[in-house]
């Protein structure tokens, strides 16, 4: 019964089947090192994605292209999304908060660590509830999944960040429930390093898609 | 089992008997089917692995370069397989041998000769076939004959374009003549011999390819894309017909997208164009003959006081809705075709016994959603088959008693 | 079945089951996913001999269009992510703790949740079969044939398909991340990068192009969906989207992998040719990097699937078509130079060995023929490709799998599979293998384009076509000794014992079937052959004999 001895144990913690052979080899953990192999397939994932933008814009004569439902005609304006901006700025905070609860707990200080993600996972809420916010606007303006290619990519890019986004609250809350749990110490936190990446991830995502579709000069 | 697992020679020896034994049958089962002729029948194994005699100027270079890369392939071949069977013949174990062979590691110079070697063999097929595809590629400013080829489901279609035309203008000249019929003696893509020949491709729906397997070419027909290419059919060709066959997937009627193309000496071109062009202006759409049937009544509206019965068939999705129809002997009748098949052409054509049979009537082909109403001649009591000119694959059976 | 010895208890029966759904040991798991892929491999076997049976003849005799088009869809999506790239996974699954000395691998729970997906994606993908049409559109399921048309005739088959796809493909993600960790951080003391079996090095590659290549494929299944079902226009030119880019982003997952489908089969390959010539496999650091070649080199060739598409820079991948050949190349002469002045033993593994060298071959050639784009322009989407895939995935895949099954057998069960029955299977497969693809080169040729139901009494294609289908079933008949033997070996098969094969590496150090956590203790590791210096004795002086 040494499979389900081993199914009581979470996957976070060094199982003792990995702690076999685990000691043989230093460096990164096997947990972190798994998270970081999965952060290559995500950036792969969005590698597909971002090249079908690019794909698409180069195609497009006008882009943004003209707004159907505006009156004179004139294309979609993006800027004037009321919360992209804070939600931009809050997003980049939390990846420092994330940090410093790394931080926290590598130097044992629990109190900091859990302060410092409660923080993270609260801002990851609000980016989600601003997204949403901006969603509404954008549909009252009239860009839809479906209204051609311009609006296709824009939602399926921040649609599927968003997903990501929310997989790492949920990363996020699952530490901080562990955390007050006091699960993690400053020898035992694989769980938070990984959780962290994965955010910091998500964070480098939104910078890229950000320039992408706010900064970047349209044409035509 | 049978042997054990140390057994040498004996049974490499069973083995290979058996794969002999059987590949000589498989040989004889082959020359049976073939002919019983086991010369001819290898003679005409050799010549399958070639591609047909090329047709086209750029054709015949691409065979050249066929040439040269099947050489080094057959080669590579024996030379690989030469090795593996040697190593099989001449390195089995004996019976009892518990001796251990030198235990050899690697040697640096060989792996740098069997990397190199290939490098070389690799890079000089590359230079040929770069060479080639600059020739097979070109595209000429001023070709001598402009066509362009609509693709659709599942139908060619070829229009003959004037001199100027421009595929890049907006919107493109109108055709001088459009071919319907992808094949067959009076239908699909008639090409002057001898003469530079530049075709556009155009696809209205999905992806679809332009294959002539006696061109030793193929390009895709892309949606939102234009594709152009060139070629000039060898004037030793002239009054040849060669099979041409869309090679993408395109959905279910896939196979029947056929298409001949029939090679004429320049002047006979030209003749058959401008009387094409004539025939076209002197009957700018044949209507159909004669009042759509009333719904009421058929036998009295009638123009010929003895007019049939009225019989109706639809198609969608490249199928006819009814199987079976049924008509009167030696009476003439009306056939109300509503083909529902958005820019897909269609018609009915009937033909005496089985789709192989003589053809008795051919109604005109359109494209959908449209109908027409069909005046078919008296037929003699018998079993017929109908079917779409376009798509053969359309089939029906007509009982007239 | 009147003994009561046969009648397990319920109780009994209940936990042997219970125990093989919940397994976390890499050894059941490995057994289940090839198990699994066996399922499967018969499913799509049986599509293919429908193919085979309609083709051998002209006119439509058993299916209709739409038909056909639903069979060969589903013959390859199932041949190739629920048999060939699972097995692989199997192989590895089962081997790769073993070979590096690691109790398992290491995220043991993860690995049975990457196994379970298989089966749940597979049911996905085929059940538009009963939901009124499977995919037809093909494996590739280009745009916008795959966009919801009526001509198309793709239903909610299509979807099932993307849904199935995208579960296999996370489900290949997570073992690939698994192995990757496993192999980094689980070696054994002793066991340096370079001491690894090549087998292990392979699926070190392989998983590489898994994590880097797959989710691409991912996000063009999404796009793909979203255009279907939600109105968007990646790649429906009819709604502003581009037919090529579904295209560059398929390809480029779908070229990696093919080598997904045949670096593994390549280490096995290099594992039982060593031990059936009692040599070492001839330059192993050459080997490992021409393996890492060929990954590197199976991200820049996707475009030689787009040849005729006119969208593409024709000579760069041309060029890298062409250079992908000269790893292919150096592996050939390794495999060759190991068996030369070795002592060869012809067991079954051998055999499958033999046939997989003797026919790759011949896919790697017409593949390499096609790399000079103007001969692709004469023989693409016709059946020399198919000829041409399936000498790789047959020829090459499916032997080395068939080898590494009569290899691994003993380990697995402690019985050896009969040699009799394993050559009778060998011969037939051999035979009809060449029988069923070798004509296809000649009806490419001709001019016979692939995925077509029927074609015309005159086109001259018949003959071939007959031969194609006689082929075809004689390879279905060289499943039966297989099965039979599995059958009969389970229960009366000659106790293997540890090492049946005098073998090289460290799973032959265990018992058969191994422990849980696999080892009581190892032995130690100084060369690529830890099981070999056991047997023999340490070579006095480590460095490697190199002969000049």
């Amino acid at each position: 019964m040494s499979s389900e001895q081993q199914a009581l144990t979470t996957t976070t913690d060094h199982s003792p089947v990995a702690g076999l052979a685990h000691d043989a080899r230093g460096g990164i953990s096997n947990v972190v090192l798994g998270m970081l192999l999965f952060i290559t397939s995500e950036v792969m994932f969005f590698a597909g994605l971002f090249a079908a933008y690019f794909n698409v814009r180069a195609n497009a004569a006008l882009w943004p292209p003209i707004n159907p439902e505006s009156v004179p005609p004139e294309p979609f304006h993006l800027a004037i999304l009321p919360l992209v901006g804070p939600a931009t700025v809050l997003l980049i905070l939390s990846s420092f908060t994330c940090q410093f609860a790394v931080w926290a707990i590598r130097r044992g200080d629990r109190t900091a660590f859990l302060r410092n993600i409660g923080v993270t996972f609260v801002i990851g809420v609000t980016f989600l509830v601003m997204q949403a916010i901006d969603y509404v606007e954008l549909g009252r303006e009239g860009l839809t999944l479906s209204s051609g290619p311009y609006g296709t990519t824009y939602f399926t890019l921040t649609g599927f960040h968003g997903a990501h986004v929310f997989a790492g609250v949920i990363m996020l809350g699952v530490v901080l429930y562990r955390g007050m749990a006091g699960q993690f110490s400053a020898r035992h936190h694989d769980a938070v390093e990984a959780a962290s990446l994965y955010w910091h991830f998500v964070d480098v995502v939104w910078v890229l898609l950000f320039s992408l579709l706010y900064l970047l000069p349209g044409k035509g | 089992m049978a042997s054990s697992p140390r057994t040498g020679r004996s049974s490499v020896a069973r083995i290979a008997v058996t794969i002999g034994v059987l590949s000589v049958i498989a040989l004889v089962a082959i020359t049976i089917i073939a002919g019983a002729d086991p010369l001819g029948a290898g003679q005409h194994f050799v010549n399958g692995l070639f591609p047909p005699v090329a047709v086209t100027d750029r054709g015949i270079r691409v065979r050249e370069l066929y040439g040269y890369v099947f050489a080094v392939a057959v080669f590579l071949f024996f030379l690989v397989e030469g090795l593996i069977l040697w190593s099989v013949v001449r390195y089995r174990r004996k019976p009892g041998d518990d001796t251990l062979p030198p235990q050899i590691h690697g040697n640096a110079i060989a792996e740098i000769v069997w990397t190199a070697v290939p490098a070389i063999v690799v890079a000089s097929i590359f230079v040929f076939s770069w060479q080639t595809l600059n020739v097979v590629d070109a595209i000429s400013t001023q070709p001598q004959t402009k066509i362009r080829a609509v693709a659709g489901q599942f139908q060619w279609q070829f229009e003959y374009l004037p001199a100027d035309y421009d595929p890049a203008a907006n919107p493109p000249k109108e055709p001088l003549y459009t071919q319907l019929a992808p094949t067959g003696d009076d239908g699909g893509l008639v090409v002057p011999a001898g003469r530079t020949v530049q075709l556009y491709l155009f696809s209205p729906d999905v992806i679809h390819a332009f294959y002539v397997p006696q061109f030793l070419f193929k390009r895709d027909v892309v949606p939102g894309r234009l594709n152009t290419f060139e070629f000039t059919v060898n004037e030793s060709d002239a009054g040849g017909t060669f099979r041409g066959q869309c090679a993408e997937l395109c959905g279910t009627g896939h196979r029947v997208m056929l298409f001949d193309v029939h090679a004429l000496t320049g002047a006979d071109f030209d003749a058959w164009l401008q009387q094409k062009i004539t025939e076209a202006n002197a009957s700018p759409s044949p209507a159909p003959s004669g009042a759509p049937a009333p719904s009421g009544e058929p036998g009295a509206s009638g123009p010929p006081p003895a007019a049939g019965p009225t019989l109706q068939i639809s198609a969608l999705n490249v199928a006819y809705d009814v199987a079976t129809l049924e008509a009167p002997a030696d009476t003439p009748f009306k056939i109300e075709f509503d083909n529902q098949d958005a820019s897909i052409q269609h018609n009915v054509a009937i033909h005496e016994g089985s789709i192989g049979g003589t053809e008795v009537f051919k109604g005109e082909i359109f494209a959908g959603p449209d109908k027409r109403t069909y005046d078919v001649p008296a037929l003699k009591a018998g079993a017929y088959e109908f079917n779409c000119t376009v798509h053969p694959n359309m089939t029906g059976t007509l009982t007239v008693n | 079945m009147a003994t009561t010895a046969l009648h397990p208890t319920a109780q009994g029966y209940r936990s042997t089951l219970y125990e093989w759904v919940t397994t976390t040991d890499h050894k059941k798991i490995g057994i289940l996913y090839l198990v699994n892929s066996f399922l499967f491999f018969f499913i799509a076997g049986i599509m293919a001999l429908l193919v085979r049976a309609e083709l051998a003849a002209p006119g439509l005799q058993f299916v209709n269009d739409l038909t056909y088009n639903e069979l060969f869809t589903m013959h390859a999506s199932v041949m190739i992510f629920l048999f060939v790239i699972p097995i692989l996974a199997g192989f590895g699954n089962y081997v790769v703790p073993l070979m590096i000395g690691a109790p398992d691998m290491a995220f043991p729970r993860i690995n049975a949740l990457s196994f379970w997906m298989l089966p749940l994606g597979g049911i996905l993908l085929m059940l538009g079969f009963v939901t009124g049409g499977a995919a037809a559109a093909g494996w590739t399921s280009y745009s916008p044939l795959a966009q919801d048309r009526p001509l198309g005739m793709t239903g909610p088959g299509e979807d099932l398909w993307i849904v199935g796809l995208i579960l296999i493909g996370t489900s290949s993600i997570l073992g690939a991340i698994n192995f990757l960790v496993t192999i980094f951080k689980m070696r054994a003391p002793g066991m340096t990068l370079f001491r690894m079996p090549i087998v292990v090095w392979t699926v070190l590659v392989t998983a590489v192009l898994v994590v880097m290549a797959t989710p691409v494929f991912t996000s063009a299944l999404i796009m793909l969906f979203i255009d279907r079902n939600l109105g968007g226009s990646f790649f429906d030119p009819a709604n502003g989207g581009d037919a090529i880019l579904y295209q560059n982003v398929f390809w480029f997952y779908s070229h990696p992998a093919v080598y997904v489908m045949i670096l593994i089969a390549m280490g096995i390959i290099s594992e039982v040719l060593p031990v059936f010539s009692r040599k070492p496999l001839f330059g192993y650091k050459a080997f490992v990097f021409a393996t890492v070649a060929i990954g590197a080199i199976g991200f820049t060739v996707w475009a030689h699937h787009m040849f005729t598409t006119g969208a593409v820079y024709l000579p760069f991948f041309s060029l890298m078509t062409a250079l992908i050949g000269v790893p292919t190349g150096v592996k050939f002469f390794n495999w060759i130079f190991t068996m030369w002045r070795g002592k060869l033993t012809f067991s079954t593994p051998l055999l499958f060995a033999l046939g997989f060298l003797s026919m790759f071959l011949l896919g790697g050639i017409n593949g390499a023929m096609t790399a000079a784009v103007p001969v692709d322009f004469a023989v693409h989407d016709t059946y020399f490709i198919v000829a041409h895939i399936h000498y790789v995935l047959f020829g090459g895949s499916v032997f080395g799998i068939m080898a590494g099954l009569y290899y691994w057998f003993p380990k697995m069960t402690g019985r050896m599979l009969g040699e009799g029955l394993g050559k009778i299977q060998f011969v037939l497969m051999y035979v009809g293998f060449n029988l069923t693809f070798f004509p296809m080169h000649e009806l490419g040729l001709a001019g016979m384009p692939r995925r077509i139901s029927d074609y015309s009494s005159t086109a001259g294609w018949t003959e071939l076509n007959l031969l194609a289908t006689i082929g075809g079933f004689t390879i279905a008949v060289s499943m039966l000794p297989l099965l039979w033997n599995v059958f009969v070996s389970l229960r009366t098969g000659k106790i293997a014992g540890d090492d049946p094969w005098e073998g090289n590496t460290l799973e032959w150090a265990t018992t058969s079937p191994p422990p849980p956590y696999n080892f009581d203790h190892l032995p130690e590791i100084r060369s690529e052959r830890p099981v070999f210096d056991l047997r023999h004795g340490p070579k006095p002086g480590s460095a490697p004999t190199v002969e000049h």
